[in-house]
């Protein structure tokens, strides 16, 4: 039977297998993996089956528009381990598509249909891709960095000057609302 | 909302009925929807509609400074905001390098878990009135106001604190602050045998939570459920406990379980947790005076603050479950990318979706408020 701290120094061994992957702990509970995006399903599924990371935490998403990629990072929980690791991938913004782990991982179609919704990557495989928050909205996925708020509230929306009486009254005696 | 999608739609003859509960629903905490298809009083599908309440905060907080998005996260779930500053100062503080002294930690674990206690308070007066018990209602959101009280006090804000910094927490305790606090302990737990026979032995309340949208725990962890809804289903499994933070593990709580997964079962692992915050709550009352020094450690000037390039990924237990920041820097004064995962996030949608199927359409709210879902958390 091994300790966990065994556990996860085997997990380590077996882990390095995987062709490109880089290993960097930090802390205890703590492990970061980079892998290519091809290895990550086998990655995962391993992580699941023998290393008892059965908690999908999260998927984020990050836009490295300067270097024309989407970062993936998928945070994976072990209740058993108390471990938490988290497998970073990078795929190209354009197509901006990758395979979606739902059959591995369940909560998947929520963090899937959101990073489609916001990002624009689509999942082949999720099983629902359709809009969930934004439902109206048919302008650029938002949190894609070329996406500018400011830009868009000024396009987008008229300016109505704000002058009540206190408020004029307020700037007669020299006051007024910070700039 | 445009008029043009929602057109009346003409369908050939059926049984069922589709009904929206929600957005605007006493059965919904918060603006939130569930599209149901019911035959006769029994739900045959069910799809969460969510998007009411987004703010965009995740894109807000990439064109504000790290020390200003103290002020956006805690209006990211109402009912319990601190542990969406706490978490996401801890985030940054992982990624600045800096120590967070002994005291702050303290006082966070205070304010996490008077936070704590509001929501669980706040989820009994909800929970209660999809039942048709109002004085259970009024009773909780009572005695959450005396919660607000010492929140105004120590943090200044009644619901949204903004007490924290990256580094430490804003201000020292106002004068006797440990006294009132243990006053209010005191009163809380006098309390827990009224809020008993008024409804946790009620038997109204027990037939109709008893066996109200159950999953086994195979089923819990398949669909990423957390927290208390998680205990409900007998996984003896906390954050603060096993992937400890601030000073947790020097604290002596029990985490309560229950096994039948059911709604009885999460109202009734709440129950309990309530006595363990009050036992925490005693223990940093007890050890405040003994834990001298700053409550933050030096930070550079907040509005020039470049944080070093890097990434973190920081979990508290929140009272709805997991909750986590995942913040990135790419070196300069605003965060490059901050992901907020919530436990609604699975909770409000996936749990929902799946164990509103099968149920009778009168017990949907009930099992929408057991969940203890948080629709901001959804849309952020």
């Amino acid at each position: 039977m091994k300790t966990g701290k065994q556990l996860v120094n085997w997990l380590d061994t077996v882990l390095r297998e995987f062709e490109g992957v880089q290993l960097r702990h930090s802390g205890r509970t703590r492990l970061r993996v980079d892998v290519g995006a091809d290895a990550l399903p086998a990655l995962l599924e391993l992580l699941q089956g023998l290393g008892s990371y059965v908690h999908l935490s999260a998927i984020s998403c990050v836009d490295w528009i300067d270097d024309d990629e989407f970062e993936l990072v998928y945070h994976v929980w072990s209740y058993e381990l108390l471990s938490l690791v988290s497998a970073h991938i990078r795929i190209a913004r354009e197509p901006g598509t990758y395979l979606s782990i739902y059959d591995l991982y369940k909560p998947a179609a929520f963090f899937e249909r959101d990073i489609h919704e916001m990002f624009g990557v689509f999942f082949e495989g999720s099983p629902d891709m359709e809009k969930f928050i934004l439902t109206e909205w048919d302008g650029p996925p938002p949190m894609r960095k070329e996406f500018d708020t400011r830009k868009f509230v000024h396009d987008t929306f008229g300016w109505q000057d704000y002058n009540p009486q206190w408020l004029q009254a307020l700037k007669d005696r020299g006051g007024g609302i910070v700039k | 909302m445009r008029p043009e999608n929602y057109q009346a739609v003409s369908q050939p003859p059926s049984h069922e009925f589709e009904l929206n509960i929600g957005p605007n629903h006493p059965g919904i905490e918060g603006n939130y929807a569930l599209k149901i298809k019911v035959e006769g009083d029994m739900v045959v599908a069910a799809k969460a509609d969510a998007g009411y309440l987004h703010r965009g905060f995740e894109k807000l907080m990439e064109g504000r400074l790290w020390m200003q998005n103290i002020a956006l996260v805690p209006r990211i779930c109402v009912p319990d905001p601190a542990p969406m500053e706490i978490c996401y100062a801890l985030g940054v503080e992982a990624l600045g390098g800096l120590q967070l002294p002994e005291r702050a930690q303290w006082l966070r674990v205070m304010q996490l878990e008077l936070s704590r206690l509001a929501a669980h308070l706040f989820y009994f007066g909800g929970v209660a009135a999809t039942m048709g018990m109002y004085s259970n209602m009024f009773w909780g959101v009572a005695d959450r106001d005396l919660i607000l009280d010492l929140f105004e006090a120590f943090t200044g804000g009644r619901v949204y604190s903004m007490y924290n910094v990256p580094g430490g927490v804003r201000r020292e305790l106002p004068d006797d602050f440990l006294g009132r606090l243990g006053a209010l302990l005191d009163y809380l737990e006098s309390r827990l045998p009224d809020y008993d026979r008024l409804f946790f032995s009620n038997y109204v309340m027990l037939q109709r939570t008893r066996g109200t949208g159950s999953m086994t725990q195979q089923q819990a962890l398949e669909w990423g459920v957390t927290g208390p809804n998680l205990r409900a289903c007998g996984l003896a499994f906390d954050v603060r406990r096993d992937d400890p933070y601030l000073v947790y593990d020097q604290l002596e709580f029990d985490v309560p379980t229950e096994t039948a997964g059911d709604a009885l079962s999460r109202i009734l692992v709440r129950r309990n947790e309530l006595l363990q915050s009050i036992r925490i709550l005693r223990q940093v009352a007890a050890q405040l005076p003994h834990v001298a020094g700053p409550v933050r450690c030096p930070i550079p000037n907040p509005l020039a603050w470049n944080i070093p390039p890097g990434e973190s990924y920081t979990r508290v237990e929140s009272s709805k479950g997991e909750l986590a920041y995942y913040c990135v820097s790419s070196g300069g004064d605003m965060p490059w990318r901050v992901h907020v995962r919530g436990p609604s996030q699975m909770h409000a949608v996936q749990v929902l979706e799946n164990l509103a199927v099968g149920a009778r359409l009168e017990d949907v709210a009930q099992i929408i408020f057991s969940l203890d879902a948080c629709p901001p958390e959804v849309d952020r």
